[in-house]
């Protein structure tokens, strides 16, 4: 922490008011926990989800254990596919960069397992509820894990 | 209906700053001071003294530097010695702050409660910082990564009522209007604006199709209540039999999952929670008819198009017709229930912890009259805020009424 600088203003009633600068940064080892395999598994270019060993209900994204009925969740692989909820175009940047705005913003129901992400879709069209999407990896280092992924309409030219 | 007393908190006193982009003659701890030093001296108390605990609300640690702000400000208000707790629940938390002191009066605890809460969300970080801090608001793991802005969930859900309604731009950005216009006539409002539809909709692109006149304001703020038990007030509260008191007749909390991605797809347009709590305080209070019923509602209006949902999930209007609700104006002044008299957040704005307070001293004003010029409903007997946190993800909803 530290401070940037002092001001001294004159406040609504008139009298003189003092303000502080101050600039704080923050740093942290972030443990992704009970995630972590998902993450791994993106490296090794896949999507996971979890589900129960017990009565098969299926999360993403992942649960440590079923809601239902408290039994521990086990790893599976998702095919990659869904249909899309709905989408928006985005006109900022994510708060750790990554996409250059404007961007497709899609809630996307993923096949495979109950549940869904909100996600970036590739292009400049945004898609209509119900167009196909499959999720595609990106070259290159991403500026957040999870932007090493996004999805591409099904039929759409590259 | 005739609210009844029975079980009910009454309400003792209100105060409130008035929310302004930026105050720089004054910390939240000083603004927190005035609202509850206002509610205080407005119950007829000449010392915060008698008052048996407090609720302190707030939300960011990151807006207000100050952890254990909860403490910090129950010594700011006279409260040192007493019991004090504070409360969290994102964009509810206001309202979640005047339901916990409702559930210590109720249950015994205490027989009177006041309520502070404040939040420097304004121009005291620059835009940002405070993109960055209100990005943490969305899921940190799975959301705020690819979120550029937190309007594009708020976009997700409008989009698929649209589609699904047939509901239109035009018709929410008629709410952009509504808030904007009544703030004017409200001292205390952070932006009253004269605007029109097609400002709305020529504003700067957010998340399509919401514009920047879509989205609500980030304030300074602070606001209090002081409730109290019918005994209490009448031993305590010299102004109590000087007015019509008024009660908090219920209060409902529901949550959602909170990732909108999570939700089903019925529902994937619609706040499941603000149904459910709505639900629950209606039935509480006895309301049966809520649009025949309450005379007006404090709405959170995070966006002009969730004002419109909102109107559909409380029960004013039938789900699906909130764009039309919209357009035929029949939640402005003069209508049957007037919904955001104050501006909402679009236009009285929103300091996060005080806002459901906010709300709540807007709506005990209305009850009692006391609010000069066109903005008073007139005859107002029955009043609500509905305040919710991430997109609908907790959901808090209070009912006042005027007794007597």
């Amino acid at each position: 922490m530290r401070i940037t600088g002092t001001e001294r203003e004159t406040g609504p009633d008139g009298r003189p008011v003092y303000l502080l600068g101050v600039e704080m940064a923050q740093r942290y080892r972030h443990a992704v926990g009970s995630s972590s395999p998902f993450y791994i598994g993106l490296e090794q270019g896949v999507l996971r989800a979890t589900r129960c060993a017990g009565c098969g209900a299926s999360w993403f994204p992942p649960r440590r254990f079923c809601e239902e009925d408290l039994t521990e969740t086990e790893w599976y692989d998702l095919p990659g596919t869904g249909t899309v909820v709905a989408a928006t175009r985005v006109h900022s940047p994510p708060p750790f960069g990554g996409i250059d705005p404007p961007y497709i913003l899609a809630s996307i129901r993923l096949d495979g397992v109950r549940g869904g992400i909100t996600h970036r879709v590739i292009g400049a069209q945004t898609p209509e509820r119900g167009a196909a999407v499959t999720v595609k990896f990106i070259d290159g280092a991403p500026a957040h894990p999870l932007l090493a992924f996004a999805f591409a309409i099904e039929g759409a030219s590259p | 209906m005739t609210p009844s007393a029975d079980n009910a908190a009454l309400v003792a006193g209100v105060g409130m700053t008035p929310f302004v982009g930026f105050r720089d003659d004054a910390s939240v701890r000083d603004m927190v001071a005035d609202a509850a030093r206002a509610a205080v001296i407005d119950a007829g108390l000449s010392s915060p003294s008698p008052i048996d605990m407090g609720v302190a609300a707030y939300e960011s640690d990151h807006f207000n530097r100050q952890m254990s702000l909860g403490q910090v400000l129950s010594d700011t208000v006279g409260l040192t010695g007493k019991p004090v707790m504070r409360v969290e629940g994102g964009g509810a938390t206001g309202a979640l702050a005047i339901r916990t002191a409702l559930m210590a009066l109720r249950s015994g605890e205490a027989r009177s409660v006041l309520v502070f809460g404040g939040e420097t969300n304004g121009r005291s970080v620059d835009r940002a910082t405070a993109i960055e801090i209100l990005s943490l608001s969305a899921d940190f793991e799975w959301e705020t990564p690819v979120f550029g802005t937190f309007a594009a969930p708020y976009a997700l859900m409008i989009t698929e009522h649209m589609r699904r309604y047939g509901t239109t731009e035009e018709q929410f950005a008629e709410i952009a209007v509504k808030n904007r216009r009544m703030a004017i006539d409200n001292p205390l409002a952070h932006r009253g604006m004269s605007i029109t539809v097609e400002d709305v909709r020529t504003s700067a692109p957010l998340s399509d199709p919401y514009r920047l006149f879509d989205a609500s304001l980030l304030s300074d703020g602070a606001a209090a209540m002081l409730l109290a038990t019918e005994d209490w007030a009448r031993q305590h509260s010299p102004n109590f039999t000087d007015r019509p008191p008024v009660a908090i007749l219920a209060s409902a909390s529901a949550t959602d999952r909170p990732r909108l991605s999570d939700r089903t797809d019925e529902m994937f347009p619609h706040f499941a929670a603000k149904r459910r709590a709505a639900a629950h305080a209606y039935r509480e209070a006895g309301i049966d008819d809520p649009p025949g019923q309450i005379d007006l509602a404090e709405v959170y209006d995070s966006f002009s198009g969730a004002e419109l949902q909102a109107y559909e999930d409380l029960g004013l209007c039938p789900v699906g017709q909130g764009g039309p609700a919209a357009s035929e104006g029949r939640f402005d002044q003069g209508g049957k229930v007037v919904v955001n008299p104050s501006g909402g957040l679009m236009g009285r704005g929103s300091a996060v912890g005080a806002t459901g307070i906010a709300q709540a001293v807007e709506v005990v004003s209305q009850l009692r009259g006391e609010i000069a010029g066109a903005r008073q409903v007139p005859g107002a007997r029955i009043g609500m805020t509905d305040t919710h946190a991430g997109v609908g993800s907790l959901c808090v909803v209070n009912v006042f009424g005027r007794l007597g």
